[in-house]
């Protein structure tokens, strides 16, 4: 057996009793013992996947001949954090045929990206210009955009100049007349543009607009709105020393050193610190279910902890809107901070007759409802199936551990706490990429088309200016709009 | 199946070792630390960030608490239903379904309703279940499975000398704090932690400790009955020189923190007899139980040991606080 020459290898004990266990070579042995091994499943896959590697270069995608979904060719711009987290989510999609991924971290994030692919079946090419990659790959017909934000209009832009429709993250642009240019190439080209504000796929956020709040007005007036997005303290984002970008690629895609290229979101020009990166997701919900858009906006904010030589946006902000609801006036506040991660994301909607905690994340408090004590009984709801029965308070605490959120609501007033019943069962990006694609098929409408992504980007980044300014700022109606509307 | 991280039983101990920068993050129920020696302090906060992230990730398609993980989707599943899962989710279950015929089914993930009702299309990234009613619970492989991403990200950064480990419980330590020595763990009594059973210097290793406290219970999967007389159980294994193989190979991963995160349960459970054949057969492992009444006259909480490269038997217990 292998393991004897590894016996030589084996430290003898120490006096005190200390024993080596570096023994490396030793898995070598295990690996001359295929199947019953430690390490057998490692064995056994390899062999298949050379097959495998046959069978996929022959047969066509397994979801296409599937369904009958007509299969759709995209592309990846952006392959980062985020851009790996959409490709996961893009792989249960049932359809899509990748075949190419752009990103100008082509040691790194390229090529994790295209390798993960290729390991699927995909036959992807590698570009570092997208305009390469537009001129090259005829056949793609949506690109999904997950570049810093500062790349977002141009990049989008010329992908539906180049008659591909696009999925582009959000911030839809750091700069309004990006995401107005958006908008209007969106028009002309006639393509469609999903910005990548998820929550309005999640079925929870769909069924608590929908059902709870337009349908059967559980809340009433909804006169206040609360959220946050508090995170804790995070080193700023690196990168492994071998795999650092030659400094004139940096500079010829507008980063100045790899730790501003790393951490671009807290670089004025680039990106638009915590409120745009975090905070738009939770506003633009804000003014979704309060159906309108904000009157005014007041703001506080500062870099009250990180250091200003490489952090130039707000680490911590504080805002209130006001909006002319159809219902009435309402004021909505809105914090974000980068210091104290307590109570995580979540939006609270308040109304004379009940409230609304509802958060994204499926771990933490995903969706509960407090009847106001005299509000009207919400029975035929239960009934319905839109709120679950309410729920005992001394069930709460194991329930839901020690939620801070929920403890202050119960304390205010005791009202009976409902679940939303309807929780998000796929990846959290999934549905949102879902709708897209099936815009593209021509079987749905965009949740969150331009026009929508424009009006959340006029409302978010206008806190940057009313902080900056120190003054409460207001908005005039057609300051949501790009103009020439139909 | 219970694993209280408090009551491993596992420990780093020495001053070399207590120098290294820690860096923590909490997911999967549990303090998942980095120990990390390196000159650029900065840079390497950053690189334990990296790895400490996936943490969070990984909880995010393995945990059966979150509505919209994986493994969520999995166990809802009815008869003949399929759902797509993550490149790693696949590659857990992958070496789960392997460590349960390893084990032969002392550890199991369904805790026996039923793994080989599940089937794995590792190609198309798809579960398919043929029965309904299948409940997984990666509890006691994912920790492990986490630990060993974690140190490939290391690796890329260029740090190697560095101990990863998850609630204690899932320990991978790489090269060692001091030239030519590994890092000094120690594996005492979760009953009485002070009590010190063994003392190891590990490189290049994997250990896994699972320990039961007062009033826990854990339970055989093939009987479906609590199992008596084991207070804890550490396994190792040598790390393997072709670990954390790019993904294009095509293979998964030798992942060896989460194949010894799963042997330490199945230790819990298996007889003295099936550990003995199982570390015959897998040159390189080696394994501790802890048995509850001494009943082999190594004193009341007595101290088996297992396999490794050496035939001279048994390790000599290191007992008491020395
Ligand atoms: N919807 C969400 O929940 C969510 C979450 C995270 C990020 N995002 C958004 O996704 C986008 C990307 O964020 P991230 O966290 O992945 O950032 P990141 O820095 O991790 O990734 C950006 C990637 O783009 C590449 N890149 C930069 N400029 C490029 C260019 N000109 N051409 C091609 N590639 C280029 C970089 O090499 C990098 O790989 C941002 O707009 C962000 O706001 C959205």
């Amino acid at each position: 057996m292998a393991g004897e020459d590894g016996k030589d290898k084996v430290a003898p004990r120490t006096t005190e009793g200390q024993r080596k266990l570096d023994r490396r070579d030793v898995l070598m042995g295990l690996s001359t013992v295929p199947a019953l091994g430690l390490f057998g499943y490692a064995w056994r896959k390899q062999n298949q996947v050379k097959q495998a590697a046959a069978r996929a270069a022959v047969a066509p995608r397994e979801a296409a001949a599937a369904g009958d979904v007509r299969e759709v060719n995209v592309a990846l711009l952006g392959a980062g954090a985020q851009g790996q987290v959409l490709t996961e989510a893009m792989q249960r999609i049932p359809g899509l045929r990748f075949r190419a991924v752009c990103d100008i971290w082509t040691e790194y994030n390229q090529r994790r990206v295209v390798n993960t692919l290729k390991r699927y079946g995909h036959e992807v090419n590698g570009y570092v210009d997208y305009r390469e990659m537009l001129d090259k790959e005829p056949a793609i017909e949506a690109v999904v955009i997950a570049t810093p934000d500062f790349w977002h209009a141009e990049h989008a832009i010329a992908c539906m100049k180049a008659g591909k429709h696009v999925y582009c993250e959000k911030e839809m642009s750091n700069t309004l007349e990006g995401a107005r240019n958006m908008v209007l190439a969106a028009r002309e080209t006639g393509k469609l543009l999903q910005i990548g504000h998820q929550r309005r796929s999640n079925p929870r956020y769909i069924h608590c607009h929908d059902k709870l709040l337009k349908e059967a007005n559980l809340l009433g007036r909804i006169v206040t709105v609360n959220g946050q997005w508090n995170r804790a303290v995070a080193a700023d984002l690196g990168a492994p020393d071998r795999y650092a970008i030659p400094q004139a690629t940096l500079t010829q895609f507008g980063f100045k050193d790899m730790h501003q290229f790393r951490n671009w979101r807290w670089y004025k020009g680039l990106g638009g610190g915590p409120i745009v990166d975090l905070g738009s997701h939770q506003i633009d919900i804000y003014s979704w279910f309060l159906g309108s858009n904000p009157t005014h906006v007041t703001a506080s904010g500062g870099l009250l902890y990180h250091d200003p030589k490489t952090h130039e946006w707000y680490d911590t902000v504080m805002v209130i809107y006001d909006y002319m609801t159809p219902a009435g006036p309402a004021k909505a506040y809105y914090q974000t901070q980068t210091t104290n991660g307590s109570q995580g994301y979540f939006e609270t909607f308040m109304g004379d007759q009940g409230t609304l905690l509802i958060s994204e994340s499926e771990l933490n408090n995903p969706g509960s409802i407090y009847r106001d004590p005299n509000a009207p009984a919400w029975d035929a709801w239960i009934q319905k199936g839109y709120i679950g029965a309410p729920v005992i308070p001394e069930a709460k605490d194991e329930e839901e551990g020690a939620s801070g959120a929920i403890a202050d609501v119960r304390e205010s007033a005791a009202p009976d706490r409902h679940k939303v019943p309807v929780a998000l069962t796929d990846p959290y990006h999934q549905p949102h990429l879902q709708n897209f694609f099936d815009a593209v098929r021509g079987k749905a409408r965009l949740n969150c088309p331009a026009e929508v992504g424009y009006e959340s980007a006029v409302a978010v980044l206008k806190v940057n200016e009313a902080i900056e300014s120190n003054t409460r700022l207001a908005f005039r109606p057609e300051d949501f709009k790009v103009g020439g509307e139909a | 199946m219970s694993q209280p991280d408090e009551e491993s039983g596992l420990r780093i101990e020495g001053r070399r070792a207590r120098d290294a920068r820690r860096h923590s993050h909490e997911a999967m129920h549990t303090v998942f630390e980095v120990y990390a020696l390196h000159p650029d302090a900065r840079y390497a906060a950053q690189a334990a960030e990296a790895a400490l992230a996936l943490t969070q990730r990984l909880e995010r398609d393995l945990s059966r608490f979150i509505a919209n993980s994986d493994i969520s989707r999995i166990n809802r599943l009815e008869a003949g239903e399929a759902t797509r899962v993550s490149l790693e989710t696949l590659e857990c279950l992958v070496i789960a379904r392997h460590m349960f015929e390893v084990t032969d089914g002392a550890f199991d993930i369904s805790i026996g309703t039923g793994l080989s009702s599940i089937e794995l299309d590792e190609d198309a990234l798809v579960v398919r279940a043929t029965q309904p009613g299948v409940r997984l619970d990666l509890g006691g492989i994912g920790k492990g499975y986490a630990v060993d991403l974690m140190a490939d990200v290391l690796e890329e950064w260029g740090l190697r000398v560095a101990l990863v480990h998850g609630g204690f419980s899932s320990v991978l330590a790489l090269d060692g704090p001091v030239d030519g020595e590994g890092w000094p763990l120690t594996l005492s009594d979760p009953a009485a932690p002070a009590r010190v059973l063994a003392r190891l210097s590990a490189c290049q290793t994997s250990i896994g400790a699972s320990g039961l406290v007062k009033g826990d219970h854990i339970v055989d999967p093939r009987t479906g009955e609590p199992v008596r007389g084991r207070r804890a159980a550490w396994v190792a294994a040598p790390r393997p020189a072709t670990r954390g193989q790019a993904a294009a190979d095509g293979a998964p991963r030798l992942a060896v923190t989460a194949v010894t995160d799963a042997l330490t349960t199945a230790c819990m459970v298996m007889s003295v007899d099936e550990i003995t054949a199982l570390c015959a057969r897998s040159p390189g492992l080696e394994a501790w139980v802890l048995e509850d009444h001494g009943q082999d006259g190594a004193g009341e909480a007595g101290l088996r040991h297992f396999g490794g490269m050496h035939s001279d038997g048994p390790v000599a217990l290191q007992t008491g606080d020395a």
